[in-house]
């Protein structure tokens, strides 16, 4: 495995002008203003290696868009060291910034009145992508997205999802070695969501590219990424595979229940009821209780009168929930 | 070429809107024939302001109005500079293999504005007609020189406002003094403003030296020598070059401020 990207102690302080309040503050504020610093990142550290598909997650206000802003040479850090591919982001800007490519989910690169192609055509003189190899490059991109019947269209005609689209083949025209994809399934609907995700698993086999996206969507990282990165309050809190973040939660399980009838209140030891309406609840075993089926059944049937129980894991969503709430996020 | 290729985009853009586009050329028209209306209803006042007849003063507006709006028309993109970082456009730039500046040129063509530099053309040519001028090599350099050096001061008074307008962010309406105002100021000869603002349209920001110096020396009017009248305008263009530095180092601090 070749490295690809190397983050060490990256520090990063904003300072941010503090808003006086009161009387004439509007004065004040503009005369004498008044700084403190934030630390957007602390002592950052983390690598990549060349064609990972890392999911980078965190809450909002984490400092995950400072760090690809780091990553991709838009800001400099305050401390720390950063090799990505050889070169050091924000020195030689022109030389690094070749090698990647950027999807913002909420903000397009292409013109909203001009047809698609014309777009394309324009990054094609900014990369300075050579004819043949623009072609070919195109060619692949239209066969995985479906491109063909978009490109003659401005990019105002185009929904939402036709838009992410065409998002990712302008990012992807010069092949850049890493994506980065900020929030690229953010608002799609389920089939385009699912073709996204495909289109970005082909990518990364056919031409190797590292690919960083940040979501909120969990099934994007549960479908796509072999390594997470979880940030709060500006620190690496965990990096390595999901799995193992899911195997220390999959002793959690929650119990689906319908009752023979209705009960006013459900109490059960070493269970804790998340919710009850009537002749149905949840139940959820606290850490100190191992679940064991028999056991469960044997206990809950000496209180109540059960019909029927369902067993499940908790969900990739209910995973990260609790792996906030465990770093206090 | 990649700037042809822009062109080429802010045309098609434009002719999205062509109505909209040329009903915006020709209410900037109208507004400015209604500015020169403004000037000559003063002169037929006074005759004469401060020594300087009524097509001579023209020259000068035509000259402003060819300068500005072509400046306007190719450099919008630092006039509109706030928009840039709000937007996250900037963002985009700096990840781009291209230099800032190019980007930023190529980021906005107004058109619309094509239709007030022919006003500036037409104005300064009715001017010109109408005036006793003895032409020699000299003048005709020094004039081409005037348009040039306006050409530089605008667009320097652009870059150095969207320098400025990294620190606030916001769009500051006193950014617009240092533009626009610089603008209006420059319809009528500089000798009728107060002393300290003639030494600050003359010495910092060089309105002066793409309309009344270089004017004096062709029409051969005022008092201050000729030679220093005629090189104005080749000093004036240095202007831009501090505020070209000044936007550089903004844009070093907004990498490691960011918005």
């Amino acid at each position: 495995m070749v490295r690809i990207i190397e983050f060490t102690d990256i520090c990063k302080n904003f300072k941010v002008p503090e808003r006086n309040k009161g009387r004439f503050s509007m004065f004040k504020n503009f005369f004498m203003r008044k700084h403190k610093i934030i630390q957007a990142l602390k002592d950052v550290t983390f690598s990549i290696d060349e064609g990972d598909i890392v999911g980078y997650i965190g809450p909002n206000g984490a400092g995950k868009s400072t760090t690809i802003k780091i990553m991709s040479g838009i800001l400099t850090p305050s401390s720390g060291t950063c090799i990505i591919d050889g070169l050091v982001p924000w020195k030689n800007r022109k030389k690094f910034v070749k090698n990647i490519g950027v999807v913002f989910g909420q903000r397009s690169q292409l013109w909203w009145d001009v047809p698609i192609i014309d777009s394309f055509n324009l990054l094609k003189d900014i990369y300075k992508i050579p004819d043949d190899e623009f072609k070919q490059t195109l060619e692949v991109l239209n066969k995985a997205l479906n491109l063909e019947e978009l490109l003659g269209r401005p990019l105002r005609q185009l929904s939402l999802g036709q838009k992410m689209k065409c998002e990712l083949a302008g990012a992807l025209l010069h092949r850049p070695k890493i994506l980065f994809l900020d929030e690229p399934t953010i608002g799609l609907d389920a089939v385009t969501k699912l073709a996204v995700r495909d289109f970005i698993k082909y990518i990364n086999q056919q031409w190797h590219t590292t690919i960083i996206l940040t979501t909120h969507d969990m099934s994007d990282i549960e479908a796509l990424t072999n390594k997470i990165i979880l940030i709060g309050k500006g620190q690496i809190l965990y990096q390595g595979n999901f799995d193992s973040i899911k195997n220390k939660y999959s002793s959690i399980k929650t119990i689906e229940i319908e009752f023979a009838k209705e009960y006013d209140t459900i109490e059960l030891e070493g269970y804790e009821v998340v919710s009850h309406n009537k002749k149905f609840a949840t139940l959820k075993n606290l850490p100190t209780t191992e679940f064991h089926t028999k056991n469960f059944v044997n206990k809950i049937s000496q209180k109540y009168e059960i019909i029927d129980f369902q067993v499940n894991n908790l969900s990739v969503d209910e995973i990260l929930a609790r792996l906030y709430k465990e770093y206090k996020l | 070429m990649l700037y042809a290729n822009y062109l080429k985009m802010h045309l098609k853009s434009s002719f999205q809107y062509r109505y909209n586009m040329m009903f915006i050329s020709f209410n900037q028209v109208l507004i400015n024939i209604s500015e020169v209306l403004a000037v000559y209803l003063l002169f037929k006042q006074f005759d004469s302001v401060a020594g300087w007849t009524f097509y001579q003063s023209l020259i000068m507006m035509g000259i402003v109005y060819t300068v500005y709006s072509l400046t306007e028309c190719f450099a919008r993109g630092y006039d509109e500079f706030p928009k840039l970082i709000q937007s996250g456009e900037l963002d985009r730039f700096l990840i781009r293999p291209v230099n800032i500046h190019y980007q930023i040129f190529g980021s906005k063509i107004e058109f619309s504005k094509l239709g007030r530099v022919a006003l500036g053309i037409v104005i300064s040519i009715i001017a010109f007609l109408n005036v006793d001028i003895e032409w020699t090599a000299l003048k005709v350099i020094v004039l081409i020189a005037t348009y040039v050096c306006g050409i530089f001061v605008i667009f320097g008074l652009f870059v150095l406002s969207a320098g400025i307008s990294i620190y606030t962010i916001e769009n500051l309406e006193f950014l617009n003094i240092i533009t626009n105002g610089s603008k209006e100021l420059a319809y009528y000869p500089i000798n009728i403003y107060a002393k300290w603002l003639t030494t600050i349209f003359t010495y910092i920001i060089p309105i002066a030296c793409f309309n009344y110096l270089p004017l004096s020396y062709i029409l051969e009017i005022g008092t201050i020598p000729a030679w220093l009248c005629a090189t104005a305008p080749f000093f004036g263009m240095l202007f831009v070059i501090p505020c070209i530095i000044f936007f550089n180092l903004s844009l070093r601090k907004y990498k490691s401020s960011g918005s």
